[in-house]
């Protein structure tokens, strides 16, 4: 079966198959990734990035960086570079042309065809990506730590990832989601992008952006599903555990607070960039390669600080050439709760704007640390017990991540040895 | 004015039932969605005390104004205490209890 992913392009797995592997990595130079570059291998080989075949060359930065769009034309909004140390390409030999073997952590993970080997200007990109050079700013830090030379090429698995569990059960490559929708008859898919054990503000987000992509679909069969795709990435001190983000989420549509036929939970690696609208962008071309129709943003998307303006990452949307994406922003407002409504209401619609009392993240965290069940209003009680399920089973206590979870948390994914 | 060191104690419908019948559901201020919080005033010296006891609790200065990451055993024990004695000034018993038990 063909799928069409971002910019019309076939979605394309690259992966060798291990007997071959094995033979074709013999002798090979190896350059050991970080744990970002290793990431996005995994995300550039299963179609995750389509259409990105491999690491980014210079034409296509510069491209990214100046226009928004690959060197092709493609929208495209953060540049997916391989970054390693000058000094260790030249005392390898790395050069064009060449094959190299990706390792992380020791471990045979990619080949890359090296077609490009160049220096960037680091600030050139921080502006252009994120509009920042600021410090401050822990996508600015992020680029300014990569390392001095990028390598661009075709990149192809040779040693799958073997997810454990949880995550193992919300692993979904973009073929696999595919099948999943088609199975489910889903004819439109509305995203929920998250790093968050949800509350029932997360929760009406969501169920608002389903109303909005459910549309004009019948509604005897239902036909629209929410895809929950959960954020894997590097975690900081006092975010939410990853197992508590995804089995959370699971436990919404295991309490039926979503209906079982209209909800999915899968997981993605990516490193967040905090990029604000441009990451929004990038955010909505992720998940047009997992099927989705349609896309939900709330405030500050993606942002930081106050870096951008809370809708920047909805008003980029008008600012795109028209079809060059093929998933259609759903932009939400916020969602509180009113007193006087006695409910959980849309700041669209609620007119006790004085009265409202905001669903605050550090809120829920301090109510989450004292161990005090919020009430349901606010956060579901199954999902409650699930959190604290999660801080004893994965978090050593804790549903965030503290020092010893950094140091001693069970990994995502393995790689074997081969 | 006198500076103030709050302690927040979260209530949600079960201790709020508590609260009530201590004759102390006025003090309880609503936050969100029928969750509401009492502030315990610390004085500098009891926070002193409480940050002293509690090295991974901080006073937040820049968001929530109030004593945070306090160990949540201790935030029920001083609930209890704030039923028990029907008032809101428990700081110096409650530290008093932690150095007899510690
Ligand atoms: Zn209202």
């Amino acid at each position: 079966m063909i799928y069409t992913g971002h910019g019309n392009r076939e979605i394309v797995e690259r992966i060798m198959p291990v007997s071959e592997a094995r033979k074709r990595i013999r002798g090979l130079k190896k350059v050991d990734v970080t744990g970002r570059c290793a990431r996005e291998c995994i995300d550039i080989a299963y179609g995750f990035f389509t259409p990105l075949q491999g690491f980014m060359g210079r034409e296509d930065v510069d491209a990214v960086c100046e226009k928004m769009t690959l060197k092709d034309g493609t929208l495209w909004s953060i540049p997916i570079v391989l970054d390693v140390e000058g000094e260790e390409v030249k005392e390898k030999g790395i050069k064009e042309d060449d094959t190299i073997l990706l390792t992380f952590s020791g471990k045979p993970l990619a080949i890359l065809e090296v077609e490009d080997i160049f220096g960037y200007e680091k600030a050139k990109m921080a502006e252009a990506v994120l509009g920042a050079t600021d410090e401050r700013h822990p996508g600015v830090r992020m680029i300014n730590k990569l390392k001095d030379t990028f390598i661009g090429g075709k990149v192809t698995l040779v040693n799958p990832p073997e997810f454990q569990p949880p995550f193992d059960k919300f692993w979904y490559t973009p073929k696999d989601l595919r099948e999943k929708i088609a199975e489910r008859g889903w004819k439109r898919v509305v995203a929920h992008q998250t790093r968050n054990v949800p509350h029932t503000g997360h929760e009406w987000l969501m169920k608002g952006a389903w109303f909005s992509a459910n549309g004009d679909l019948p509604v005897e069969k239902l036909q629209t599903g929410i895809l929950v795709n959960c954020i894997i990435g590097p975690k900081r001190e006092g975010d939410y555990i990853d197992e508590a983000i995804v089995l959370c989420h699971d436990e919404l549509r295991n309490s039926g607070y979503f209906r079982e036929d209209i909800h999915l939970v899968s997981i993605s690696l990516w490193d967040m960039r905090y990029a604000g609208p441009k990451e929004a962008i990038f955010h909505a071309i992720l998940r047009e390669n997992l099927g989705c129709t349609h896309h939900m943003f709330g405030r500050d998307h993606a942002g930081v600080g106050s870096f951008y303006d809370p809708y920047d990452a909805h008003r980029i949307f008008d600012e795109i050439p028209e079809g060059s994406l093929n998933i259609k922003p759903i932009r939400v407002l916020e969602w509180w709760y009113c007193p006087v409504c006695g409910e959980v209401t849309y700041s669209g619609l609620c007119g006790h704007k004085e009265k409202r009392q905001k669903f605050s993240g550090t809120l829920i965290r301090s109510m989450l640390q004292d161990r005090v069940k919020p009430t349901k209003l606010i956060f579901r009680p199954e999902v409650y017990d699930k959190v604290m399920e999660c801080a004893k089973k994965y978090g050593f206590g804790s549903p965030f991540c503290t020092k010893r979870y950094l140091a001693e948390r069970g990994p995502v994914f393995v790689l074997s040895d081969m | 004015m006198v500076e103030k060191y709050p302690i927040n104690i979260w209530i949600n419908d079960e201790r709020y039932e508590k609260l009530r019948q201590a004759g102390l559901a006025d003090m309880a201020e609503e936050v969100l969605a029928g969750m509401r919080v009492i502030k315990l005033q610390c004085t500098e010296k009891q926070k002193d005390e409480i940050l002293r006891l509690y090295p991974m609790a901080k006073f937040d200065t820049a968001t929530t104004k109030s004593i945070e990451l306090i160990p949540s055993d201790a935030k029920e024990e001083m609930f209890n205490l704030v039923i028990r004695r029907k008032s809101l000034d428990v700081i110096d018993e409650f530290l008093k209890n932690v150095k007899k038990s510690g």
